[in-house]
Formats: structure tokens, C-alpha cells, sequence
């Protein structure tokens, strides 16, 4: 059953990814959250989620932080991660990707990316 | 009083003239006097010797000696007459006046007969001298022969005395002559002299001192006209003096205040010459580094700076007429920014001298801090925008679609006006959001990028780009908006075109930026896209047949925040900024960018990028220095 981690500081941005990512529900994905990069690093290593959407700027840990330890992990290899920040220069992209991201998508973003990015990775149809 | 040299030399010239006139003078005088004497006596000498030869006739015939005797001694008391003899006509001498014998000379010229006539030759007697001996015939030779000798050796000391006294009175007259003269020169070189030692003083400048001297002479003039010489030498002196002594006080004053004002500027200055060795600073200089003026004078900037001063010095020196900037680390930790030129001086041989280089350094400490806090809170705010927007922006979208596939079909088959008059305006309201949503996204990514462009904090990659593909691009963004107001795109691209250096993102910028404001002004037509090479740019131009912008309004279109048209009446629809930072874009790369338009008819949008790297924009340099 595929997972889905989504982590963010803001617990309306997490709600709105969720809000977004919820007809996938119908297809047998499961949704989880996080909202510090700590408990997305524990989260990630015990659910182990085939995506996880990562926000950067969080406290604890940030999301280059998690994602580096998550692309470390040799359990987590085949993570799909996609950074979501409202950083979008160029600077912040090529960190991103430094880091082992596998995607970046700049804050606002458009629902219909996210969905169908998600729907080409787990390859099921968008709903 | 010291006897002038003039004199000097007069005199003994006048000396030596005179002295040879005198001995010429004393000498063919005392001959002319010995010729007359000896005239004198031959003419005497021959009157005593015919008065004894007429009167002694008798006397010799009878032998009577003593009586010869007699008469010939009564005229040894005349005076010259030496000795008087008496031969016969054998040459016997029959008296004589010789004591005590008759020399052999006499003896020699008794015999010698003359017959009648009288004879005068000269006679050297052994130890007696000489003499004029002067014989006159007794009766014609037939008795005897009368010889009378005068003595020379009178005439000689006469004539002797005569030269004496005569150079006696010469000489008087000469010393005379030479005390005369000499008064009269020194009355001339008295003066002279005055004016000699006047004129050494005015040479050494002192014109304190004053020469008296009252004549009409030409030395009078003289002295006159040296006094009012060295009256008007001291005043064009003092004249001068003051000049130079003014001169310098306002140079020392210039010099003082310059010093002043460059050891009283904040920012710190540093010369150096074109090897680099440091020849001044100031004290803000001194303190930016915390050295002493004393370590920094003489020594090289390689030895003391952090090698990029020394590069800065090296730039002023290769390239003349530019000006270098670098930000440098000071003590304290701080920073600050080195302005650096080159120093030129015209010089007689060559029009220009690089004679080293100047260096301004400003703490921009406090600046770099305000300006990283600038860049700072505008990348705050823009994610605290951001995050909000998001959630506005995927609410709203998750809203509209609700009602899209969950709600309004509902109300499908109701009749109720009211009802699906509402739909369509939620449906009318819901749109406005989203786009206004994009708007404020726009905004926010537009504002980030001038702040950005403008704080000097973009990043370019610089890269070898041709303009055509970075056009497809374009146009493949925006076919879109080509697409909803069904107007066409018509594209002119010169074949063989070079390829030029640029950052490609910041370019499709411009030209997607370009496109879409044709687009959005205009209603019908078409968008023409035309690339062609001038000289040494490539210029692209998009034209297209829009509402066109008012000539007055054509300069304000590249300001920030400045939309053209009235933004009450009609909806704005840009965030104002995006021709500002295209204007950025292009001037960065070298370019420029400018528009033609006329109100109704079109606008057309240019701009160039050039071909060969140009020299002004050095940052070039760097940016493809770092990518190679």
C-alpha cells in the first residue's frame, strides 16, 4: 500500500496538501503528516512513504537536513522526495538537489502539479 | 688706500716707455755732443798746430831747440791739448812735450811725410788713451812737421757728464710726472673704486648700503645711474621676495588644508606607485588596517594587503582609464570596498605618465550589514507572502473544484433564476480569485528579482547561447496566450546568426516578458518576433499591432511600479516591474533596450545583446573566468 509523508510547519499548509492529496485515498494511499523534521526523519524510517513532501523551512531540523539523513538511509532509497518551499531561488534549487531531492516545486504552487506529479509516480490515474 | 689695478698697470707701462725714451734721448744726444767735441778739438787742434808750424820756421832752421821747446809747452795749458812735437823733415823729433819718454806709437808716426797737407788721424797711446793727433807741415813739409794730439779721453768724460746730468733731470722730471699722474688717476679711481665696491654689494643684494660720490663726470652719471638701478632692483626684489614669500604661504596653506582634508576623510586612502610601494596614506587608512603610518609608508602592498589590493594596483597600471572596485577584509573584522584608479601626469616627453595608482577604501561594513538585512527581509517576507498565498491559492482551487464536480451539479436542473444566477457569479468570483492569486504570485517572484538584480545578488551563468533557441523557448511558453485571443505569431530570424554570451534563463526572461505584454495589450492582429544582426549586437524586436503607448509615457515604461494608462479606469493587469528588471537583464549583458510606438497602432519592444564581449562590462570576464 503506497504512503505518502507530508511534512510542514504550518498546519494549514499540511491540511491543504492533504485536502489535495485525498482522492488518492480512493486508490489505497495512505496519508501521513509530520510537522517538525525530526519527527519526519522518525516517521519516514518507521512508515517508510514511497513520497514524502518535504517543506524547508521548519524548526528542529530542515528540510535539506531530513532529506539529506533520508537519502542516507539505505531503507529509503527508493523515496521519492519532493521539496516544497517557498525558497525559489536558484541558490535554494541547486541546494535541493545537492541534498538528493527529487523535486522541487515552489510555494504557491498549483494542485493540479501536485496531483499529477503523484499520480506519474505511483502510477495510478489522477483521480 | 689700495692702488687700483688700472693704475697699476699704467704705470708700468708708462715706466718702461719712458725709460727706453730717456736712453734713446741720453744716448743720440751724448753722440751729437761727442761728434761736436771732436769736431771742436780737431778744428782747435789743427789752428795750434798751423799757428806753431807758421811761427816756428825760424826757430827750426836755427836749432834752436829750447825755444821750440818753449812755445810748444806754453800750449799744453790750453785745454784738450795732450802733447805737442815737433820732427824735422827726417822725423826727427826736435821737442816734445811727453814725460818722461816719448812713446813708441809717437815714434811710429814721426816719419810719416804728408807733404802739404795738414792730416787728422786718431792715435792710441799704451797706458796714456786715445787721441786726435793732428800733424800740420812746416812750410810744406820742407822743415818739419808740427803734431798736436787733443785727448779723447776729455771729450769722452764730458761727454759722459753731459748723459748723467741729463738723465738726472729726466728721471726728476719723470718721477714728477708719474706723482702728477698718479694723483690725477687716483682722483678718477677713487670713485671707481667707491663704485666697484657699490657695485659688489648690489650683486650680493644689499642695497642697504650707498655710494657718495658728487661730480658731473661720467663717473658722477655713472654713480647716478647705478643708484637708481639699484633703487629699482631692490624694489623689483622686494617685489619678488614678497611675491614668493606670499606664493609660499598659499601653497603651505594649500597644502595644509589638502592635507586636512585628506587625513579628515572617513574613508581611507592609500598611494602607491606603480610597483605598488605604498607612498601615502592617511590616518583612516591607517586605522581601517590597525597599523601604523610608519609600517605602511615604503613597503610594497603584495608585503602588507591581501593580494587583491596588489591586483587592483596591477589593473590601474594595465588598463589606464578604468576604475576597480574589490571588497577587501579589514581589522576588526570588517569589510570594506577598495575604489582603485590609475594616477596620470602629463609630462613634456610623453602625453601621459602613469605615475602609480590611488586606492579609496570605504568601511562598508555597517552597509553590507544593512544591505544583507534588505535582502534578507525582502526573502522573509516573500516566503511569509508565499505561504499564505498557497494556502489561498490551493483552497480556493480545491474549492472551485468541489463545487465543479460535487455542489453545481446539484443545481443542475433547477429553474430557480435566482440560484444559477449566484453559480455563475461564484464561479465569475472564484476565477478572479485564482488570477488575482497569480497576480500577487507574480508580484512577489518580480520584487524578490529586482531587489535581487538590484543588490547585485543574481547569479548569472554566463554561457555561449544562440538568440533563436532562447526565442522557440519563448514562444513555446507563451503559445498559450497566443492561443486564447486567437491572435498569430509571426517569427523573423536572420539565418546564420553567432552566437552570443549570456545567461539564457534571464534572457528567455525578458523575451516570455516581452511576448506576454504583447499579447495582453493587444485585441487583434498579430505579434511579430524579428532577430537580426546590427554591427556588433544581435537585436531582437517584437512588434506587435496593440493599444500602443502615448509618446509621453514611452520613457516611464522601463521604471519600476510604472504602468502605463490611467491605472483608476483601467484594469491594471502586471505587476509594474517586469520591464524594469528586463532593462536590468539586458544592460547587464551589455545590451540596451528601448521602444518605439505610436497610440493605437502598436508598440514595438527592442533590444540588443552584443556579439563580442565588451571591455566595460568586466564582471564578464569573471563570470566566464569562473565557468571555464
Amino acid at each position: 500500500m503506497p504512503k505518502i509523508l507530508i511534512v510542514d510547519d504550518d498546519p494549514i499548509i499540511r491540511n491543504l496538501l492533504n485536502q489535495i492529496l485525498e482522492p488518492f485515498e480512493e486508490s489505497g494511499v495512505e496519508l501521513l503528516t509530520a510537522d517538525n523534521g525530526l519527527s519526519a526523519v522518525e516517521n519516514a524510517r518507521k512508515q517508510k512513504p514511497d513520497i514524502i513532501f518535504l517543506d524547508v523551512m521548519m524548526p528542529k531540523m530542515n528540510g535539506f537536513e531530513v532529506c539529506s539523513i533520508l537519502k542516507n538511509d539505505r531503507e529509503l532509497k527508493n523515496c521519492c522526495i519532493i521539496m516544497v518551499t517557498a525558497k525559489g531561488q536558484e541558490l535554494d534549487r541547486q541546494k535541493a538537489k545537492g541534498v538528493g531531492a527529487d523535486f522541487y516545486i515552489t510555494k504557491p504552487f498549483n494542485i493540479h502539479e501536485i496531483v499529477a506529479k503523484v499520480g506519474e509516480i505511483l502510477g495510478v490515474s489522477s483521480p | 688706500m689700495i692702488m687700483s689695478k688700472l693704475f697699476k698697470k699704467t704705470l708700468f707701462i708708462i715706466i718702461v716707455l719712458f725709460g727706453v725714451i730717456a736712453f734713446t734721448i741720453a744716448i743720440s744726444s751724448g753722440w751729437n755732443l761727442y761728434n761736436d767735441l771732436i769736431q771742436e778739438y780737431k778744428s782747435k787742434g789743427t789752428a795750434i798746430a798751423k799757428s806753431i808750424a807758421g811761427s816756428s820756421v825760424e826757430t827750426i832752421l836755427n836749432r834752436d831747440a829750447s825755444t821750440v821747446q818753449a812755445m810748444i809747452d806754453q800750449f799744453l795749458e790750453i785745454v784738450g791739448v795732450s802733447y805737442v812735437f815737433v820732427v824735422d823733415s827726417q822725423g826727427e823729433i826736435i821737442s816734445h812735450t811727453f814725460v818722461p819718454s816719448i812713446p813708441h806709437e809717437i815714434l811710429k808716426i814721426r816719419a810719416e811725410k804728408t807733404k802739404t797737407v795738414t792730416k787728422i788721424q786718431d792715435l792710441h797711446i799704451e797706458g796714456k788713451g786715445d787721441f786726435i793727433d793732428i800733424s800740420a807741415p812746416i812750410l810744406e813739409g820742407a822743415i818739419g812737421f808740427v803734431h798736436v794730439g787733443m785727448d779723447k779721453g776729455i771729450i769722452m768724460s764730458q761727454m759722459k757728464s753731459a748723459m748723467v746730468r741729463q738723465l738726472y733731470l729726466l728721471s726728476i722730471i719723470f718721477l714728477l710726472s708719474i706723482a702728477i699722474a698718479y694723483m690725477l688717476v687716483n682722483k678718477v679711481s677713487q670713485p671707481l673704486n667707491k663704485l666697484t665696491e657699490y657695485s659688489k654689494k648690489l650683486a650680493s643684494h644689499d642695497f642697504s648700503s650707498a655710494v657718495d660720490i658728487q661730480s658731473d663726470d661720467e663717473i658722477g652719471l655713472l654713480a647716478d645711474t647705478m643708484k637708481s638701478m639699484a633703487t629699482d632692483l631692490h624694489e623689483v626684489f622686494d617685489r619678488y621676495e614678497q611675491a614668493i614669500n606670499d606664493a609660499i604661504v598659499e601653497l603651505q596653506n594649500t597644502l595644509a588644508y589638502l592635507t586636512a582634508v585628506i587625513d579628515n576623510m572617513a574613508d581611507g586612502l592609500l598611494v602607491t606607485d606603480t610597483e605598488g610601494v605604498i607612498t601615502h596614506v592617511n590616518p583612516a587608512l591607517s586605522f581601517m588596517f590597525a597599523l601604523r603610518e610608519t609600517d605602511l609608508i615604503g613597503k610594497n602592498c603584495k608585503d602588507i594587503f591581501e593580494s587583491s589590493v596588489a591586483d587592483l594596483v596591477d589593473k590601474t597600471r594595465n588598463f589606464t582609464d578604468e576604475i576597480f572596485t574589490s571588497e577587501i577584509g579589514l581589522a576588526r573584522n570588517r569589510v570594506g570596498k577598495a575604489v582603485a584608479t590609475g594616477i596620470h601626469k602629463d609630462t613634456v616627453q610623453s602625453d601621459e605618465k602613469a605615475i602609480g595608482s590611488v586606492i579609496l577604501i570605504r568601511d562598508i561594513t555597517s552597509e553590507k550589514e544593512v544591505d544583507r538585512m534588505k535582502t534578507d527581509f525582502i526573502s522573509t517576507v516573500s516566503h511569509e507572502l508565499r505561504t499564505p498565498l498557497t494556502s489561498v491559492r490551493g483552497f480556493t482551487e480545491i474549492i472551485k473544484k468541489k463545487l465543479d464536480e460535487d455542489i453545481f451539479p446539484l443545481f443542475r436542473a433547477s429553474k430557480n433564476k435566482k440560484t444559477l444566477n449566484s453559480i455563475h457569479r461564484v464561479k465569475e468570483n472564484l476565477e478572479i480569485i485564482l488570477s488575482e492569486g497569480e497576480r500577487l504570485t507574480a508580484l512577489i517572484n518580480d520584487v524578490l528579482d529586482i531587489s535581487k538584480l538590484e543588490a547585485g545578488k543574481v547569479e548569472w551563468k554566463m554561457e555561449k547561447i544562440q538568440v533563436s533557441d532562447i526565442i522557440e523557448r519563448a514562444w513555446g511558453a507563451t503559445s498559450a496566450l497566443f492561443d486564447q485571443k486567437n491572435l498569430e505569431f509571426i517569427k523573423v530570424i536572420e539565418e546564420g546568426l553567432p552566437e552570443v554570451i549570456g545567461d539564457k534563463d534571464k534572457l528567455l526572461q525578458v523575451v516570455i516578458n516581452l511576448l506576454s505584454n504583447a499579447v495582453k495589450f493587444t485585441e487583434k492582429g498579430f505579434v511579430n518576433c524579428r532577430v537580426k544582426r546590427m554591427d556588433h549586437d544581435i537585436m531582437v524586436s517584437i512588434i506587435d499591432t496593440g493599444i500602443g503607448i502615448a509618446e509621453t509615457d514611452k520613457v516611464k515604461v522601463f521604471d519600476k511600479f510604472r504602468q502605463v494608462g490611467d491605472t483608476l479606469t483601467e484594469k491594471p493587469t502586471g505587476t509594474g516591474l517586469g520591464l524594469s528588471i528586463c532593462k536590468q537583464i539586458i544592460e547587464y549583458h551589455g545590451g540596451h533596450i528601448w521602444v518605439e510606438s505610436e497610440l493605437g497602432k502598436g508598440s514595438l519592444f527592442s533590444f540588443t545583446v552584443p556579439v563580442n564581449i565588451k571591455k566595460e562590462s568586466r564582471s564578464y570576464d569573471h563570470a566566464l573566468a569562473d565557468k571555464e
